[in-house]
């Protein structure tokens, strides 16, 4: 059984206008630095990170880094998302080309998310996959890392697969062992299976990256992060 | 028309310097120097735990001559979580160093948010000497665990391949090699690490893509001016 509903992305999407600001200014105790010390000056954003990858791979020129690094989130979409579409539909093309195709033959495909919102019934016209590319693209270009504080941390996990997705979870922080740039490649490039273009039937390998975990010093207690090598 | 596009696109990807995921050295502004973020990792440390961990990477010599090794004192740390899911943080938490100890402050409700900030002394978290080797950690009064130091770089990625996948052509067309060589193997990163009651960051009203609450949150570095 799904455990999805297709209202939770149109409520992660509009969230943002639904929702009046609210503070918290519990600090607990607090425990002054010494007086001697200087914290005093103006500190100005040079780097920006939320979900891992984002900027890396989504933002196709040097201008364009540096002044995602210089975005608050609220500002991200309306700068971002077109561009990051645009990256996405450019990397599909030019695999179209390099297999010999055209660019028209091969665009993204509304991904698997998309199949696990919609439910156990398959995709169909009356039961629509809405990731989309610019749904994609808006959700990414919006980049902060999500961590749910009263859940399991599960950066994407699509259960047991279409079409049932039993014990599908995801998108509720990110762990060090997370293979976070599998996700991401399902995400962009494995279409509504998460499979598509996995290197098989003449198709080139774009769902993984074919490296897993090889930090071995992380531990179970903080601060978790091993020693350095 | 679509395919002069084309070929422009593809000619800004072959001409585009080599940029690594995560974050590390992911725009010519800030790559290699000491405010470069690496990493950010966010949480729950064990099942029904109600803390939340914090990890920000900033640094890393996963390639030769990049800055990497001591915290920069001009570089402020900040950790922003948005509780009602408007992009806006509801909650700070800031570190910098000083003379070997980097300094905490935190949670607090910043009275004003954008890309400018200063350091928050009046909201005091506490500070843990930075480490060499072996992890120094403490906790606060209030029931956070402090760390800082240089430590492993978790993060693995066929980063070389992935800038020949970028650019196909008809004589390399396969993507990506399965098995690859994780080019961050043997990497080193400079991290703070903290591990903070939810009770202090308060309960997150906003939802993720699939209904649960979650905080949203992400990482800055910002240098004195």
């Amino acid at each position: 059984m799904k455990i999805y509903n297709i209202k939770f992305l149109f409520a992660a999407l509009f969230a943002s206008f639904l929702v009046v600001g609210c503070s918290n200014d519990d600090d607990g105790d607090i425990t002054p630095p010494p007086a001697a010390v200087d914290f005093s000056g103006t500190f100005s954003q040079v780097d920006h990170l939320g979900r891992p990858g984002i900027n890396t791979v989504l933002n196709g020129t040097a201008d364009n880094k540096n002044m995602h690094n210089r975005t608050i989130p609220s500002n991200m979409s309306a700068t971002f998302q077109a561009p990051f579409e645009a990256r996405l539909e450019a990397l599909h093309d030019a695999y179209a080309i390099a297999l010999g195709f055209t660019a028209a033959d091969v665009d993204y495909e509304n991904n698997i998310l998309g199949d696990i919102l919609n439910g156990p019934e398959p995709t169909s016209e009356s039961n629509p996959n809405i990731v989309s590319a610019t749904v994609l693209t808006t959700v990414l270009s919006q980049d902060v890392l999500e961590v749910a504080p009263d859940f399991p941390t599960t950066y994407f996990n699509p259960g047991a697969g279409a079409p049932s997705f039993d014990g599908a979870i995801g998108f509720t922080g990110r762990k060090l062992q997370d293979d976070v740039i599998d996700v991401s490649l399902i995400l962009l490039f494995g279409g509504e299976t998460g499979a598509r273009f996995n290197g098989e039937g003449g198709f080139p390998q774009l769902v993984t990256d074919g490296v897993s975990l090889t930090a071995g010093n992380i531990t179970t207690s903080f601060p978790y992060i091993g020693a350095p090598e | 028309m679509k395919k002069i596009k084309i070929f422009a696109v593809l000619g800004i990807i072959l001409a585009a310097p080599i940029f690594i995921a995560a974050d590390h050295v992911d725009a010519p502004g800030v790559a290699g120097s000491t405010a470069d973020l690496a990493d950010f990792y966010a949480f729950e440390p064990t099942t029904g735990s109600d803390n939340t961990v914090f990890i920000v990477d900033v640094q890393s010599n996963v390639l030769p001559d990049l800055t990497y090794g001591t915290f920069d004192e001009d570089v402020l740390i900040e950790i922003n979580i948005d509780l009602d899911g408007d992009l806006v943080e509801d909650q700070v938490i800031q570190a910098i160093p000083r003379d070997g100890t980097m300094y905490f402050f935190g949670p607090f409700s910043p009275s004003t948010t954008g890309l400018d900030s200063q350091v928050n002394t009046s909201s005091a978290l506490g500070s843990v000497e930075i480490s060499s080797t072996t992890a120094i950690t403490t906790t606060t009064s209030n029931g956070v665990s402090l760390f800082a130091g240089p430590r492993q770089d978790a993060f693995y990625f066929d980063f070389v391949r992935f800038n020949e996948v970028l650019a196909p052509s008809p004589e390399d067309n396969s993507g990506f090699n399965v098995p690859g060589t994780d080019t961050f193997d043997g990497a080193n990163t400079l991290s703070i690490a903290l591990e903070v009651p939810n009770s202090l960051l308060g309960a997150p009203t906003a939802v993720n893509v699939i209904g649960l609450p979650v905080y949203k949150t992400w990482v800055t570095t910002n240098r004195r001016q």
